[in-house]
């Protein structure tokens, strides 16, 4: 298991599925919830990764 | 002004009152939440959040297993050291029992050595994030 996104895709879903259940407590709203979080971990690492590319820490 | 010109507050229901759960059982949803991820809140009777906490946590700290992390040893060396110690030791008894039987000895020159171990810290750490909600909610602060 090397491929860096799948690990980044579970790591994103696990933490997400957490964070929703503790968060929200219906069952829409933790739904809601964890497909924004789930989004916002994936995209944001994505992006930052692009950025990375130019500008290297 | 008549309360019939306002139905939809006469059919109200009035909000449910938060029960304490006492401080016997808050004390025992805390120490074995800390012991196993999701036993606080199946001890109060929570069993969705339990098996998804349970679930979640485990996984990930398999992940981080078979990913070549290390269970660091308790070490209170230098800061950085007990900061692991203390993220990976936030799972409980997955930590101990893993870290007892030899488990983790990592293997830095491996290609997911880090993944691994941010996958065991960040187990640990939401472990201590879902004792603080079985504290939460055995005190009746939320549902």
């Amino acid at each position: 298991m090397n491929d860096h996104f799948l690990l980044m895709v579970i790591y994103s879903a696990l933490v997400s599925l957490v964070f929703a259940f503790i968060a929200k407590n219906d069952a829409r709203q933790r739904g809601k919830y964890f497909l924004y979080l789930f989004c916002c971990f994936v995209l944001l690492s994505v992006l930052v990764g692009w950025i990375m590319f130019p500008f290297p820490i | 002004m008549d309360m019939e010109s306002f139905p939809e507050q006469t059919e109200q229901t009035a909000p449910a009152i938060p029960v304490h759960a006492g401080v016997l059982k808050t004390c025992g949803a805390c120490f074995l939440g800390m012991l196993v991820p999701g036993l606080g809140h199946a001890i109060l009777r929570k069993w969705d959040r339990a098996l998804v906490f349970m679930g979640s946590i485990t996984a990930m700290f398999m992940f981080g297993l078979c990913l070549n992390a290390r269970l660091f040893n308790p070490d209170f060396s230098d800061i950085f050291a007990i900061l692991k110690f203390l993220a990976e030791a936030g799972s409980g008894l997955l930590y101990w029992l893993c870290w007892l039987r030899g488990l983790g000895s990592g293997a830095p020159a491996v290609y997911t050595y880090d993944f691994g171990n941010v996958f065991i810290y960040t187990a640990g750490l939401l472990n201590m994030l879902v004792v603080v909600d079985a504290f939460d909610i055995a005190l009746g602060r939320k549902p």
